[in-house]
């Protein structure tokens, strides 16, 4: 007993040592922020954005996300990557209605989404915005049978053996290959896919070639006038869930309410047939459109909202544009053209080609 | 004993002659660890709460016919999220478990990602929580499933946490989040037989279990104490129609949030030994 009674001492005696010793302890430090914090520059006519302080974009990160979202090992067969959906010269869509290109040659229920500015996209991801971020939503595609029908823990051995790999998974994370950074540094790739250098930009902005027509800028007012509700900000949406009046018979609840849209996610009768508002830039390359790419041509678009929108009890207080309160936005040929000619002032040539 | 003391002699000479300048403060370590003694001696303890799994008085065993009301149950899994413990104290003080996030499950081999791979057949359902602060404590709090923060965050990590135990979402991936709990099998009903899938998840449906114990449990690094729930498959299933809803997912949503609520009511404490 007494000796362990000295031996509480002698321990104790130690600890407190360590208190008292004449040289300052090596202070284990947490671990640096890994990676060179990318700078995120933000255009001057964009609205100011929140990073997710949880994923903090560098420069190694990107470089990895990109590198991981051009990489057909990440699908199931390694025939498919990222990108075979979203490629980078159609504004990363893929310019089918529904392909039938995933891993199990099924045609999908959803059209590819362009991914551009999605730093700006915070308010749910997918056409009916069920995941919450791009961390969680990258989940989807690449384990989806349809899609890229991934084993993660498949992917994981098949990246631990390329050197480059580990040795970008270090410099970004300063970890090794996990599922949980895989998805990290996609999302931080799609961060940085900021458009913003379209003919209109440069003429907001007062820049070099900012030139727009007589016509171009008829179909800008316009565009602000009857699109800008939805299609709101230089980001051209508003990141919102709306229905657009594409259809008014909601009774089919197969393939999980998947025809509800927005409603299987909240559960609201006035989300149903709402989808995520879509941006207009870049929009002359992302045909066909809407959430099942129904519209084969931007005319077709505007033909819906001028002369097609469906009544339902959820369609969107946006789409009552007509005086006679009927629903529907009034667009004459002339302003259709104009629209369309602006339109086109809103590709960004330049980001098109990176 | 002698040269334990001639050690303790060196040490503090080595000390002195180390760093005179320390000797006051030395002086005070000196005290300190006289006090120390009892701390030592009741060190943080543990806590190990254990579920188990039943049908009714009987024990929950997979592949084994059961009677519920009159139907056959025939179960490959019942898996759940048990997160966020937090015990209180007599004093009203909270200590919030770091990292709780365990998965209690016993399931047979679950098939992931439509047969992509299998998490493999797994009995776990108890779980130990150390380094919990002397004290003598008069609840016990957790949740079953996942809190927002993680559950609309796969790559965060917390815990058991992960994207890879088949209990994030597949069938209603569109929801990208974690499925809170599990149970699965068979069921029959005279001549009907359907194969049931039925899961809980999503924020709504994320529930806390308050359990206070019946006298105040004292834990220390002396004592480590063990904490039985009883979790009666009976209970989860009340009102629950497999025969009518074989698949509960997120497309199920009434049937899903009745099911999140009777699992808060299937967890009860039986004993603490």
């Amino acid at each position: 007993m007494k000796q362990s009674l000295l031996h509480y001492i002698l321990n104790g005696f130690m600890t407190g040592m360590l208190f008292i010793s004449c040289h300052k302890p090596d202070v284990i430090l947490p671990d640096e922020e890994p990676g060179e914090t990318a700078a995120f520059t933000i255009p001057e006519n964009f609205p100011r954005v929140m990073i997710d302080p949880d994923n903090p974009m560098t420069k190694e990160g990107i470089e990895l996300g990109k590198q991981l979202f051009f990489d057909k090992r990440l699908s199931g067969n390694n025939q498919i990557s990222c990108a075979t959906c979203h490629r980078p010269e159609l504004s990363y869509s893929d310019g089918a209605a529904l392909n039938n290109i995933g891993v199990s040659g099924t045609t999908l229920l959803r059209h590819s989404p362009a991914l551009i500015n999605m730093a700006w996209a915070n308010n749910g991801l997918f056409w009916d915005g069920g995941a919450t971020n791009l961390e969680s939503q990258a989940f989807g595609p690449l384990t989806a049978h349809d899609e890229m029908a991934q084993n993660l823990f498949e992917l994981i051995e098949e990246l631990i053996v390329v050197p480059e790999y580990v040795q970008l998974f270090d410099k970004a994370f300063r970890a090794p290959v996990t599922a949980a950074n895989i998805v990290k540094a996609l999302a931080q790739f799609q961060r940085s896919l900021v458009s913003a250098n379209s003919r209109y930009d440069k003429y907001v902005r007062k820049e070099a070639g900012g030139f727009l027509s007589d016509e171009e800028k008829q179909g800008m007012l316009l565009v602000q006038l009857k699109c800008q509700p939805c299609h709101a900000t230089d980001l051209f949406t508003d990141n919102l869930y709306h229905n657009n009046g594409l259809d008014d018979d909601f009774s089919d609840a197969g393939v999980d309410d998947i025809y509800l849209g927005r409603a299987r996610v909240t559960y609201s009768d006035k989300d149903i047939g709402a989808y995520k508002t879509s941006t207009l830039r870049n929009i002359m390359v992302t045909a066909p459109y809407m959430h099942d790419g129904r519209f084969a041509t931007i005319e077709s678009v505007l033909m819906h909202y001028s002369e097609g929108v469906k009544y339902s009890p959820s369609l969107a207080a946006e789409m009552f544009q007509k005086e006679n309160g009927e629903a529907g936005i009034p667009l004459s040929e002339t302003e259709k053209k104009n629209i369309i000619a602006f339109m086109k002032a809103l590709t960004d040539t330049g980001f098109l080609k990176k | 004993m002698k040269r334990n003391i001639l050690i303790l002699s060196l040490l503090v000479i080595f000390c002195f002659t180390a760093c005179t300048k320390e000797k006051e403060v030395l002086v005070e370590v000196e005290k300190e660890v006289i006090v120390e003694k009892e701390i030592i001696i009741d060190a943080p303890g543990t806590l190990t709460l254990n579920f188990q799994s039943k049908v009714g008085a009987e024990s929950f065993v997979l592949n084994t016919d059961f009677n519920i009301e009159g139907r056959t149950y025939n179960f490959n899994k019942l898996r759940y999220w048990i997160s966020n413990v937090v015990l209180t104290d007599t004093a009203g003080i909270e200590y919030a478990v770091p990292n709780s996030y365990y998965l209690v499950e016993k399931t047979a081999a679950v098939v992931v990602q439509d047969g992509d791979y299998t998490y493999p057949a797994k009995e776990r359902e108890s779980v130990k929580i150390e380094n919990i602060p002397v004290s003598e404590y008069i609840s016990v709090k957790f949740f079953i499933g996942v809190d927002p923060v993680y559950n609309n965050n796969l790559s965060l990590q917390a815990g058991e946490l992960s994207q890879l135990n088949g209990m994030t979402n597949v069938s209603w991936m569109w929801h990208t989040s974690y499925i809170f709990t599990a149970i699965g099998g068979k069921v029959t009903e005279g001549n009907v037989s359907k194969n049931i899938q039925a899961e809980t998840g999503l924020n709504t449906n994320y529930k806390s279990v308050t359990i206070n114990l019946p006298t105040g449990v004292n834990i220390s690094s002396t004592d480590p104490k063990k904490a039985n729930f009883s979790v009666d498959v009976v209970k989860i299933l009340d009102g629950v129609d497999l025969i009518a809803t074989p698949v509960v997912g997120a497309s199920q949503a009434q049937v899903m949030s009745k099911l999140a609520e009777n699992y808060t009511k299937a967890i009860v404490l039986t004993d603490v030994e």
